[in-house]
């Protein structure tokens, strides 16, 4: 399988390491003035770090260039027939780019 | 109490005696040679921040700051794209300079993330008529001279170690020459199958020079 | 010593007459010609019986001319370069060859276990399912050995292979897989708009069956046209031709695996130079054009040496100028089989003669039966008349009832052809059936890229293979961004030489009628699978071993799902075929490894100080990836445990030095370092003052301990943390995940400086005086100066700079020293000059272990992924003030169980016994078993302070059980033994000797 990274270009899949699907979405992080946090964030993080879909199809997954960039990927593949129809920079990947006003 | 004496080693420094190797038969196909007494710094744009770096790089080096996969050589040294918003300074080291972060540090304070790595990384210079053949058993991009003309530049993978390859003008000769940063720890480790790699065509292994 | 060679054609062939080649077959030694292969020279030499089959024994002979071989296998050369299951079909002959037969005892004519062949009827399909199911210790001790001894291939050499192999990628717009007239067609057609083209060639030589079948193309004889197209590819620069090459598979994202043979024809490789080369193969465009295979027609005795697959014996005769009789016979159901008619008649071979299923003659047949005299018979082969070494007639059934013998000492057979359709089909493509053709083409699901062409697409005749070749290479170019015209398609003088074929796959007869040569599957053994009710192919197939063998079926399985088609009463396309897999042809498990073996099975990393420990005799161990220095033996120590000992006494007692320069280092930079490092370590990290350090653990999402590390803040924005050795790398690769996709909301940088550093540990009661003779004097060392986890960089004497740590993992006063790696030889070396006074030694990764096991501090054993900050006694450093990953669910009910195993110290009742690790913790006077099983011990030292073998171990309720005596129990080891439960701190409980 070869991955087209956004920065380095098509490269073959042993300079990545593969993660898993990029659906999932961590719980963000909570002020913890009172000690504890919030009721139901065990049930939240259970499905974050547990359950996940058996994808057979179009699939988003992330993907570390750890042979290559450090970059972290967000890759569409179909996980029936490995096509990958895209493959794009995560988040805070290339953040320097960013105008600074875009700072939150 | 005796004075202490500082003498520099390199993770190559037993690895090879200069000369030739492997095949010879015929002319050396493969010529190595390790590079010292570099500087190495890794300048790393904090958000947002990537024009303002750039600037300040081409000012301090004078030349263009990459923003993509190249090695841009000047006067100065090379400036290479070595991932998003990062940049890695190649310079001559002047004697034997242990703090090359003190030049820079005014320059990029509040832009940019300044880590040394002179001593992370040792650098090879590969060349000769079959350079090529011989990256093709170690590398698994194409460095075919369309598609890797001078001046491009790779983050990738030897021997599932992370690397940074780069082609410079050719040699006199008109054969490829092509530059190889790879962490210290497996310098030693690596030059065994790049000679390895190499043998069939014969090498001829350089003395150690300065950038 | 040059032998004569009976069967040596006197003219012709591609053969070199003037480089005789000696050789040896089972001893009795041989002459070819430079260009055989050890099969031909074989057939030359008038040798027809060339091995035993797999489980009945039967004697065979060669069958084929090509990678498809299923008899013709045997051991190559001798010693530690033997190499079983070689096929003679495609061994290039060289001088000295040694060959073996295989599969025979005690010699190929008389081999004892041809009796199997008496008993064949319990031999049947599923025999082995049938007989050994019980009961199951019979089938190791009894069944499995006697059946290895009687069946089985070749032996392994049982030696490691001297040669070397290698793995290269190489990268094209256009992959052209054969080198036959499609496959030319198609690397011209490429190579001229100036595509990078690979013309890839299993066979030492390109031309593929132009090398044998006679024709004419663009007015010169097919092997002129063939010398001509490659001059012409050897002048674009752009083109490669790749002999000995063979595409084995074919992967995702347009990458294709190819073996070239490099050494393979020559005894011994030269000197710098592999046996074997593995290459990936990156193409834009792929165009398949590997042409077809022929295939046997399954009746009573068609596995005799001496029959022979028509196509072969034309490839004998024209390429090689060997001839595999003297008075042929032919049964046929297609033209294709007349041309080796022709090469035979041409060649002066008597033709016995001619039987075929078809009624109706061409006009050229009969005009050759009529010149060379032979009669053609119509009908079908009842059964061949012979003994071991081969033909001596056949028995026709003929289309009117009559049967009639015929004498003849060699029959060749065509029962049609195969497409290669095994690469198009490598993800999960479906070949579909085409009935004109009587075969299976590649289907419309083929990889994508690929394109195939010529015979491999279904098109048999000369002018096709050209025309289809042409186009596709043509196309292929413009796909993958190619510029220039492809020129004019090649042009065969026979436009019309189309298959005409009656599909005959079976013929009833009194004998056993081979499906599958190589596994001895017989047609009745097909039909038996479908009485049972094995009816699917991949139950066939599973069932009968039916294209399970080294060849992969490639001659057998579409003859084997005919059958049973007939058989069940369905279509061919309604049994449908198998998958197929790579690897297309077999491939060494040598080649796949490549470079990496033995000491170069990975790349492997040097500390700074290994260098300067090897020179003092230390013997190194792998960490990882690392090479560490386990123990300075001094002279007159022969043991380790005197050098462990010795070493862990002087750092207590004085000092020492060790190289930690593997510990993961990572500057953590940026306006939110301490942020950041707040939410990936259980404690708070933004408080932490410049110029200090904090030990600090790491959680997993799950609740579960990652890894732990002391991380120093160096500048407002700059904190430097350290990892254990084995989680640097995926520490790392773990907080750029925190960085980039996680948190990007976070300014912070991460860059990896492991190596950048040579970092040693100075540890011992005087691990400060040592320094204070290399420190520049005007630093203030003294405990207030330099409190306990205090970091500052500091002057060296001699002009070098260091950043200083206090920070103690032996318990001791002690110091973590770094200067740039460079400079870490001279470190070690300087220490030891500084250290002078005090008996300074170095000390290895024994003596650590040692020291943290006496500390009781937790390492690698202990963070094994199951265990909790609380397991491991550190619950009380997660911060209640912020959140952190893992806080959530290490709250979860089975992470805070009273009853979970937490970390314990572990000692001897016998102070003279010796701990093991992996001992089970068992209470006293219970029965051992899963349920009573309540730990284990984790590491284990010899503790030279205490005089005794001490461990860590995880127990459940450890900490309430200090003083419990349970039993330690190591059915591994056989031993069961009574120990303490105790404080895991051994050593300086009170921590009074780190704070100096």
């Amino acid at each position: 399988m070869r991955i087209a990274c956004p920065f380095c270009g098509e490269r073959e899949n042993g300079e990545f390491t593969y993660l898993g699907d990029a659906k999932p979405q961590r719980p963000a992080m909570v002020a913890l003035d009172a000690g504890v946090g919030a009721s139901g964030e065990q049930e939240a993080f259970y499905d974050y770090v547990y359950l996940r879909d058996n994808v057979a199809g179009e699939m988003s997954e992330y993907w570390y260039h750890g042979g290559g960039c450090r970059s972290w990927l967000v890759v569409q593949r179909n996980t029936m027939t490995h096509e990958i129809s895209s493959v794009k920079a995560a988040a805070g990947t290339g953040a320097a780019a960013v105008k600074a006003s875009a700072r939150s | 109490m005796a004075e202490f004496v500082w003498h520099a080693v390199s993770p190559l420094q037993h690895s090879f005696t200069p000369g030739r190797m492997g095949e010879t038969a015929d002319a050396a196909g493969v010529r190595m040679a390790e590079i010292r007494n570099f500087n190495l710094v890794q300048i790393f744009a904090r958000r947002g921040q990537w024009s303002a770096v750039a600037k300040a790089a081409k000012a301090h080096f004078g030349v263009e700051a990459p923003t993509r996969p190249q090695a841009v050589s000047g006067k100065a040294g090379v400036l290479l794209w070595s991932g998003p918003d990062q940049l890695s300074a190649l310079t001559a080291r002047r004697g034997d300079e242990i703090r090359p972060l003190d030049a820079l540090r005014d320059r990029f304070a509040g832009i940019a993330s300044l880590s040394d790595q002179s001593d992370g990384r040792c650098l090879l210079r590969i060349s000769g008529a079959r350079a090529r053949d011989m990256l093709a058993k170690v590398s698994s991009v194409d460095l075919d001279a369309a598609v890797f003309p001078v001046g491009a530049a790779a983050a990738t993978a030897i021997d599932h170690t992370a690397a940074n390859l780069w082609r410079e003008a050719d040699a006199a000769d008109g054969s490829p020459v092509f530059k190889l940063l790879v962490f210290s720890s497996f310098a030693d480790s690596l030059w065994d199958t790049l000679v390895d790699a190499a043998a069939e065509y014969g090498i001829e292994v350089e003395s150690p020079a300065g950038l | 010593m040059t032998v004569y060679q009976p069967n040596r054609l006197d003219k012709g062939g591609l053969i070199d007459r003037s480089t005789p080649l000696d050789f040896t077959f089972d001893g009795k030694h041989l002459t070819g010609f430079a260009g055989d292969t050890l099969a031909s020279a074989l057939v030359a030499n008038g040798v027809t019986l060339v091995g035993r089959s797999f489980k009945y024994h039967r004697p065979r002979g060669i069958l084929t001319a090509g990678s498809e071989e299923p008899n013709a296998l045997v051991e190559l050369r001798s010693g530690n370069r033997r190499e079983a299951n070689t096929k003679a079909t495609t061994t290039e002959l060289y001088y000295g060859l040694e060959a073996q037969s295989q599969n025979r005892w005690p010699s190929l004519a008389f081999d004892v276990m041809s009796v199997n062949q008496l008993f064949s009827p319990i031999f049947v399909a599923g025999f082995y399912y049938k007989t050994f199911m019980w009961p199951a210790k019979f089938w190791e001790k009894l069944y499995e050995p006697a059946i290895r001894r009687a069946a089985g291939l070749g032996r392994p050499s049982g030696l490691a292979d001297p040669d070397h192999y290698e793995k290269a990628w190489a990268h094209c717009d256009v992959l052209v897989v054969g080198s036959g007239a499609s496959g030319l067609a198609a690397a011209l057609a490429a190579g001229r708009t100036g595509a990078r083209t690979i013309l890839a060639e299993e066979d030492s030589r390109a031309g593929g069956r132009l090398l044998s079948d006679q024709g004419e193309i663009d007015g010169v004889s097919a092997r002129d046209w063939v010398e001509g197209a490659l001059a012409e590819l050897a002048s674009l620069p752009n083109v490669r031709l790749m002999t000995r090459t063979a595409v084995f598979g074919v992967y995702d994202g347009g990458t294709y695996g190819a073996l070239e043979r490099v050494n393979d024809h020559v005894p011994v490789p030269p000197r710098h130079q592999v046996r074997q080369r593995l290459w990936r193969i990156v193409a834009k465009r792929c165009v398949v054009a590997a042409g077809a295979v022929e295939r046997p027609i399954v009746f009573s005795g068609n596995d005799r040496p001496g029959v022979m697959m028509a196509s072969a014996v034309r490839t004998y005769i024209d390429r090689f100028a060997a001839r595999p009789g003297r008075n042929l016979a032919v049964f046929a159901n297609n033209d294709d089989a007349w041309k080796t008619v022709e090469a035979a008649h041409r060649a002066g071979i008597g033709i016995a003669a001619v039987v075929d299923v078809r009624k109706e003659l061409t006009q050229a047949q009969r005009t050759l039966a009529q010149a060379a005299g032979f009669p053609v018979l119509n009908g079908v082969i009842h059964d061949v008349h012979g003994g071991a070494k081969g033909v001596s007639g056949i028995e026709v059934q003929l289309a009117s009832g009559k049967r009639e013998t015929i004498a003849a000492d060699c029959l060749a057979m065509s029962g049609g052809w195969n497409p290669a359709v095994g690469l198009s089909s490598h993800h999960r493509g479906r070949p579909k059936w085409r009935e004109d053709i009587a075969a299976f083409v590649p289907g419309d699901d083929i990889p994508a890229g690929m394109v195939v062409a010529g015979a491999a697409n279904g098109a048999f005749s000369l002018d096709a293979c050209l025309r289809e070749g042409h186009e596709a290479g043509a196309a292929a170019a413009a796909g993958s961004g190619g510029r220039k015209a492809a020129g004019n398609a090649a042009v065969a003088a026979n436009p019309d030489d189309a298959l005409s074929i009656a599909p005959v796959w079976h013929v009833e007869g009194k004998h056993k009628a081979f499906v599958d040569f190589q596994h001895d599957v017989t047609a009745s053994d097909v039909a038996l699978a479908q009485r049972e009710g094995f009816e699917s192919v991949e139950h066939l197939k599973r069932y009968t071993t039916l294209g399970m063998a080294t060849d992969q079926g490639k001659n057998s399985n579409v003859t084997g799902l005919a059958i049973m088609a007939e058989v069940s009463g369905r279509s061919i396309p309604q049994t449908g075929t198998t998958i197929y897999r790579p690897p297309q042809v077999p491939v060494a498990i040598g080649a796949l490894a490549g470079h990496n073996r033995d000491e170069k099975f990975h790349a492997a990393r040097q500390a700074p100080s290994n260098h300067w420990a090897a020179e003092r005799g230390a013997p190194f161990v792998d960490t990882g990836l690392w090479k560490r220095a386990q123990w300075y033996p001094l002279p007159g120590e022969n043991d380790w445990l005197t050098s462990v000992n010795r070493e862990v006494v002087t750092v207590r007692n004085g000092v020492g030095f060790c190289d930690v320069s593997t510990l993961g280092k990572i500057d953590v930079m940026g306006p939110d370092a301490g942020t950041f490092l707040d939410r990936v370590y259980i404690n708070l990290f933004s408080t932490l003052a410049v110029g200090k350090a904090r030990y600090g653990l790491m959680l997993r999402d799950d609740g579960i301990v990652m890894d732990d590390g002391t991380t120093s803040r160096l500048a407002e924005d700059h904190y430097f943390m350290t990892t254990t050795t084995a989680k640097a790398g995926p520490v790392m690769q773990y907080l750029e995940y925190c960085r980039q996709v996680l948190w990007p909301e976070l300014d912070v940088q991460l860059t990896s400086c492991t190596d950048q550093w040579a970092t040693f540990s100075v540890a011992g009661p005087k691990s400060r005086d040592l320094l204070r003779n290399i420190v520049d004097p005007a630093e203030d060392l003294s405990n207030e100066g330099f409190p306990f986890m205090g970091v500052r960089e500091v002057p060296l004497r001699g002009g070098m700079y260091a950043r200083l740590f206090r920070i103690s993992f032996s318990g001791e006063m002690a110091f973590e020293i770094s200067v740039p790696a460079r400079y870490g030889d001279a470190l070690a070396r300087n220490l030891m000059i500084a250290g002078e006074p005090f008996g300074v030694i170095p000390y290895g990764t024994e003596a650590l272990g040692v020291m943290r096991i006496e500390k009781g501090h937790v390492a690698g054993p202990e963070l094994n992924g199951t265990t909790t900050a609380d397991d491991l006694g550190l619950g009380k450093m997660a911060s209640k003030k912020k959140d952190f990953v893992g806080r959530v669910m290490a709250t979860r009910e089975a992470l805070v169980a009273p009853d979970r195993q937490v970390v314990v110290g572990i000692k001897p009742v016998d102070k003279a016994r010796r701990l093991r690790s992996g001992a089970h913790i068992i209470p006293k006077g219970a029965i051992v078993g899963p349920d009573t099983d309540q730990g284990y011990v984790t590491s284990v030292c010899h503790s030279p302070m205490l005089g005794q073998w001490v461990g860590l171990g995880l127990v459940e309720r450890g900490r309430e059980r200090f003083g419990e005596i349970v039993r330690a129990h190591d059915p591994l080891r056989g031993e069961d033994y009574d120990v303490e439960i105790c404080n895991p701190v051994f050593y300086d409980p009170e921590g009074g000797r780190q704070r100096g």
